[in-house]
């Protein structure tokens, strides 16, 4: 290709109208302009908190997931993480007060994180095996320490998590919002997140050009097991009882809501905003189809087909724009 | 265009003409024409992006062109698919091989076999394979049941030949093939196109080093932006001057831009390694880099000078050695901590050490800033306006900073590499194999970047296996030899000519020493391999008593050794020194084409008893011959 080629350049506004972000933003309205004639009920204001509230939990474990694929890693472990923190934060919480109970919870979700990263980034194990064993062992972990049984006995002022607001907006969703702009910010703007894109886009140049790759290559993980508990924390708090079973399945809510967000499983391509529109697609075709009245065996063929649809029509437009 | 002779030529092969490629807005060929005749070999030339590769890969099928005619042998020729190109004789050997890894050599060779229904015949293979290798002259240098990964560049590009003769093509199109070849490597590549040339294949050559250009080819083409510029020229009808005008259109003066008198000349060491060892390429490597200066690393491919870079990097572990900055002696386990001592790196391979594809140009620009920088931010915001000047003094394109960086020519992308770096003002700046794909136009600038950094101060290390680049950018070269450091020497003093002497692998000087060993036992004496110049020598090997006073790697004026007047005279036979404390005999060696090896000399104390001159004649002869039967 010549130099002359490409300074045919995009303007800001045709590269903000480009963005993958904004495809997927026009995508989400799409949807949402199309589910709103099918049912009545989508547009009230009750149903679009209900779309909210489903999407604290998957939104949460999204955050680390999307920190993980960006480094070009998968965190298959997040949904065994959650049932196995809520476990823990249930039994802290017959004998501690809710202050000391949720950071040991998180900290042990971090905990987690910190040795399959160590083992992923500095021995150099697959991030697929070792969080598939990790996998096995939270699960397993979470039966034994809840003996095979649900917990409840919960402190009700547990549920302030959720059921507080400020502003008309629950908890819950505010601390969403809140984490969403975090998340953007530290991986916009600064030091740590732009090694993360670096590190996952050439893990060698990264490292040739003194980027500290090791540390930012295990801190994802850190951040995706940690968000898990935090994740897990939300959802005791509305449910008010641990699970050994919790969270299966959550993993590849999380890693569909990340692609059909646009990320590369190769890492170094993605961006926060983008599992932000992931998240709601996937919460508003569930609600949708709900609303309806389509019976949950087939939602996971409509999921399924987005996640589908949506590689290939990214595929598709990568394909055009850099075919040389 | 120049059409002298041209009727008592065979008629063409295949013509291109009119020939047109666009991939998406980007208009890769607009006109490009070209001439393939039985029997001759023809350089396809261009700067980077000048649709060189593009025509090779429309010739051999794999891309389709968006128009133009081609003919094979007066017919039209329309390919579908490089397995279409080859049952028509067609085949391309590229620069990264597109050989299977894991496959051995024979089955490689005969891998568009594989495709066809049946069985397949390994003993039939093994001794159709066996002929061709040894009509190429290379039967035993390899071995056909290596897993290809395991051959070397030279190897593979070998199994590529074999594998498109196996289809008996008729023409083949080299592209780039001594990218990552050694000068050994590459004089043997031109005997086999020499010998396909003279088997009355068509050959094309696509390559943007002159020398070898000019080396190999009877005729050219010259490709700019799309065209064809010159087409189907006698190679000797034109100057290096003059391709090199038609490849960039314009003049560009003096390749290397001439240091400037202002540079401040100091003797202060910035940078220094001793004795370096990392295991298996890197053995014994020392140099010292003073401030303001270029420092040429020179050797072959493969010699360790690459692997000592990234072991000073930390990329890979040392196991012995220092390194100092500025007399302090450090140690960096990994590549951040040079770049906070004020190293700065432009690794060998661009796309996978060097570019980061995901982000854009000013993301690369500051990824080494992003590397140095503490603190929670980016930092980005006060770099702005160094990367303004940096883009306004380097040529860049200032209105695509938020552009990807793949959508920029290789030598384009060197430039921002290099860039990189100087936004972190380095104290020394290694750059390892700095214009290895770039035109030569960028080339030119890339030289007068390094030199503007030198003026102001800054020690640059060039790793390079161009010599003629080596010898005009640097003012001192060290130069490496199967892991060892084995002459630093001024710019000035050296040739082409001695640099691929000095940087001969050990195994093929191996003899050699083995001589002087014997020589130095038998007669007591003083034995060394020198390079003689007017009045100056380099010696390449010594061995026994040091009467001479030569030691490897050094150079000298012949009257500061102790035998000015025995190297003065050039005898092979005892010449005295005027205080009769030395005599000295020298045997000069060349090769069959004629360059000059070197001298062979002997030198005893004065009173010593001579050996016969003719005994030592003969026997370096002998050595000779034998080498020569070897290649």
């Amino acid at each position: 290709m010549t130099d002359a080629a490409a300074s045919r350049g995009p303007g800001s506004i045709f590269k903000i109208l480009h963005s993958l972000e904004f495809r997927m933003f026009c995508l989400a309205l799409a949807l949402a302009v199309i589910l709103s004639f099918s049912s009545p009920v989508f547009l009230t204001e009750r149903n679009i908190f209900n779309i909210l509230d489903q999407s604290v939990v998957v939104g949460i474990v999204a955050v680390g997931m999307t920190f993980v694929i960006l480094i070009g890693g998968i965190d298959l472990s997040v949904g065994a993480v959650f049932g196995l923190t809520g476990i823990i934060l249930a039994q802290l919480l017959q004998t501690m007060p809710i202050s000391a109970a949720i950071p040991i919870a998180v900290l042990s979700g971090a905990a987690i994180g910190l040795f399959s990263g160590v083992l992923i980034a500095l021995i150099g194990l697959a991030p697929f095996v070792v969080t598939l064993g990790v996998m096995a062992i939270g699960r397993s972990l979470s039966f034994i320490f809840s003996g095979q049984r649900s917990i409840s006995g919960l402190p009700p002022e547990l549920e302030n998590i959720v059921y507080s607001s400020l502003l008309g907006i629950p908890a819950n969703v505010l601390f969403l919002i809140v984490l969403y702009l975090s998340a953007w910010g530290y991986l916009t703007y600064t030091k740590g997140g732009r090694t993360i894109y670096a590190v996952g886009s050439n893990r060698e140049a990264a490292r040739a050009a003194g980027l500290s790759v090791a540390t930012y290559s295990v801190l994802p993980y850190v951040v995706s097991s940690a968000l898990a508990s935090v994740a897990v924390t939300f959802s005791l708090a509305q449910v008010m009882s641990a699970d050994p079973m919790a969270g299966s399945g959550l993993e590849l809510d999380a890693i569909a809501a990340v692609v059909i967000g646009g990320a590369s499983l190769y890492g170094g391509r993605g961006s926060i905003i983008g599992t932000l529109m992931g998240v709601l697609i996937m919460v508003m075709i569930r609600n949708g189809l709900n609303l309806m009245g389509v019976s949950p065996f087939w939602q996971g063929t409509a999921i399924g087909s987005i996640i589908i649809i949506a590689l290939l029509a990214e595929r598709l437009i990568t394909w055009r724009s850099t075919r040389t | 265009m120049n059409t002298l002779k041209s009727q008592t030529r065979t008629e063409p092969l295949l013509t291109a003409r009119g020939v047109s490629k666009a991939f998406g807005k980007t208009q890769a060929l607009t006109d490009a024409a070209l001439t393939l005749r039985p029997g001759e070999v023809v350089g396809l030339l261009g700067a980077n992006g000048a649709g060189k590769s593009t025509l090779s890969r429309i010739i051999s099928g794999h891309i389709q062109p968006s128009g133009g005619d081609i003919t094979l042998n007066g017919a039209p020729l329309v390919l579908t698919s490089t397995r279409n190109a080859l049952q028509q004789g067609i085949a391309l050997v590229a620069q990264e091989t597109s050989l299977a890894p894991d496959l051995t050599v024979l089955e490689n060779i005969f891998l568009p076999d594989l495709a066809t229904p049946g069985r397949l015949s390994f003993k039939a293979m093994r001794s159709k394979a066996s002929t061709l290798l040894s009509g190429l002259g290379h039967e035993h240098v390899l071995p056909l049941d290596a897993e290809v990964r395991l051959l070397s560049a030279a190897q593979r590009q070998l199994v590529e030949i074999a594998k498109a003769l196996a289809l008996d093509a008729r023409l083949v199109i080299f592209d780039e093939p001594t990218a990552s070849l050694s000068a050994t490597e590459v004089s043997r590549l031109f005997d086999i196109m020499a010998r396909l040339r003279d088997g009355g294949r068509a050959l094309a050559f696509v390559s943007h080093r002159l020398e070898e250009v000019f080396a190999i080819t009877d005729r050219v083409t010259i490709l700019r932006e799309g065209q064809s510029v010159v087409e189907d020229v006698e190679t000797s009808s034109l100057t290096q001057g003059d391709v090199i005008q038609h490849m960039v259109g314009r003049d560009i003066g003096a390749i290397y831009s001439a240091r400037s008198a202002s540079r401040p000349k100091t003797n202060e060491v910035v940078f220094e390694v001793r004795h370096l060892k990392s295991a298996p390429w890197v053995r014994d490597v020392s140099f010292a880099v003073h401030k303001g200066e270029i420092l040429g690393l020179g050797g072959l491919v493969g010699a360790g000078r690459s692997e000592a870079a990234e072991a000073i990097w930390g990329l890979r572990p040392h196991q012995d050695g220092e390194i100092l900055v500025r007399g302090r002696p450090v140690t960096f386990r990994k590549p951040a901590d040079a770049v906070r001592a004020g190293l700065g790196f432009v690794a060998e391979d661009r796309r996978a050490q060097n570019i980061v594809p995901d982000m854009s140009v000013r993301e690369n620009l500051l990824l080494a800033h992003l590397g140095l920088h503490r603190g929670f931010g980016r930092g980005y915001g006060k770099c702005t306006t160094r990367i303004a000047e940096l883009i306004k003094d380097l040529g860049l394109p200032a209105d695509r900073l938020d552009s990807s960086l793949l959508n920029f020519s290789g030598g384009m992308q060197q430039k921002i590499i290099i860039a990189r770096w100087l936004l972190t003002d380095p104290e020394v700046l290694i750059l390892d194999e700095p214009t290895k794909g770039v035109d030569i136009g960028t080339r030119s600038s890339i030289y007068r970047i390094l030199q503007g950094a030198a003026d102001a101060g800054m020690a640059v290390i060039v790793i390079s296996s161009d010599f003629e680049e080596l010898l005009g950018l640097a003012e001192r070269i060290v130069v490496v030899s199967d892991g060892y450091t084995i002459a630093d020497l001024p710019a000035a003093r050296l040739t082409e000519e001695k640099l691929t002497l000095l940087a001969a692998p050990r195994t093929s000087t191996a003899r050699n020493q083995a001589l002087l060993k014997a020589f130095a036992q038998e007669f007591e004496a003083d034995a060394f391999w020198t390079l003689l110049d007017r009045d100056d020598l380099i010696c390449l090997a010594q061995a026994g008593r040091t009467l001479a006073g030569l030691a490897p790697g050094e150079a000298l004026r012949f009257d500061e050794t102790r035998i000015p007047i025995a190297l003065a005279a050039r005898r092979n036979e005892f010449v005295k020194e005027s205080d009769d404390t030395h005599q000295t005999m020298l045997v000069q060696m060349t090769d069959k084409r004629g360059h000059d090896l070197g001298w062979i000399g002997v030198t005893l104390a004065g009173n010593a008893s001579a050996p016969s001159p003719d005994e030592i004649e003969a026997r370096v002869q002998a050595l000779l011959r034998a080498g020569e039967e070897d290649k």
